[in-house]
């Protein structure tokens, strides 16, 4: 077992702990739970077994696991971040909105 | 009525002076005080001014927009927007509403590149790097095309008080309005306006800023 293997293994099963305390607290639901342990389990799989990745990525016409699993992590940090701008962008406007009306309050007509 | 809208962010030093001044052109000044952490709020209210404020600062477009709501309530005929930190010369105003009337326009913007006069008390920055960018967005992001869109004078009647809903709580209003004349088909002008800077105002950060809530303003209600 090379270093980084060894490494990501033990900061997977950390996160998966994480994830059970989380859950404990009551602060995530079943599926919440059950989809980070599977996706951790399966981040685990691939760090172990990297030529597992490179069957799918030959169907796809992707020569090497490893660039399939950086162009699929990719998107979905990019798209991740995208949803979290236009998130942050609607929260930004329901607090002005908020602001207004706690501003408008006392106005008589 | 016309009601004079002053977004205020900690500017204790001028809103006095401002609000003194505009009392003698409009019917009621009303002071948006946007969270200032100074005295702002109590030294508009001394000058004269009606005072709304904001627990917490959120942008000179939310001001904007709640002196609006306000001149709605109130059933103001018209508004006009003017920068509390005595940027702008209330001697344009009486010309502006002129003008506005003779053109049965909706909409006046106060341009500081009407006149070669006016136009050379602007730094040349703005004048040669910021405004061509800033025209190019404004384009881009449709509104009616002008000399100045980034300029905080402005006058809307009743009409354009309705149609126009500021959802741009930072400095992106001001592309926010050109676009939203266009999209209600209002009659607009652009009179010239004397500015006197004190400070640079925004730069090429800000502008940077203005283009990315126009670009995500795209992507949410």
């Amino acid at each position: 077992m090379i270093i980084f293997q060894f490494l990501f293994i033990l900061f997977s099963l950390f996160a998966i702990i994480t994830v059970i305390k989380r859950k404990k607290d009551a602060v995530m639901s079943n599926v919440g739970t059950t989809f980070w342990i599977i996706f951790w389990m399966l981040t685990d799989v691939v760090v172990l077994f990297p030529d597992s990745t490179t069957l799918f990525a030959n169907r796809l016409g992707i020569g090497r696991g490893s660039d399939l699993i950086t162009y699929v992590s990719l998107a979905i940090v990019f798209f991740v971040l995208f949803r979290l701008h236009v998130k942050l962008h609607e929260i930004e406007r329901d607090i002005t909105s908020v602001v207004r009306k706690d501003a408008l309050k006392d106005v008589d007509v | 009525m016309f009601l004079a809208i002053v977004p205020a962010y900690n500017e204790s030093d001028r809103v006095g002076s401002v609000v003194r001044s505009l009392l003698s052109y409009v019917d009621t000044v009303l002071v948006v005080d946007d969270g200032s952490t100074d005295t702002t709020a109590k030294i508009a209210r001394q000058a004269g001014a009606t005072v709304l404020s904001h627990r917490l600062n959120r942008g000179q477009g939310a001001a904007l927009e709640t002196g609006h709501a306000y001149a709605r309530k109130i059933g103001a005929t018209h508004v006009l927007h003017f920068d509390a930190d005595g940027q702008f010369s209330v001697g344009d105003i009486i010309p502006a509403r002129e003008a506005m009337k003779q053109a049965k326009a909706d909409v006046v913007f106060g341009s500081r590149y009407a006149t070669e006069k006016h136009n050379l008390r602007v730094p040349w920055t703005k004048r040669v790097l910021l405004r061509p960018i800033g025209k190019i967005v404004d384009r881009l992001f449709g509104g009616v095309h002008l000399s100045d869109a980034h300029n905080g004078f402005r006058i809307l009647n009743k009409k354009a008080l309705e149609c126009i809903h500021l959802s741009h709580s930072g400095m992106a209003h001001a592309s926010e309005v050109p676009a939203l004349v266009k999209k209600y088909g209002l009659r607009y002008i652009e009179v010239p306006v004397s500015v006197t800077y004190h400070e640079y105002g925004q730069g090429v950060s800000g502008g940077i800023r203005v283009v990315r809530d126009l670009v995500l303003g795209k992507f949410s209600k």
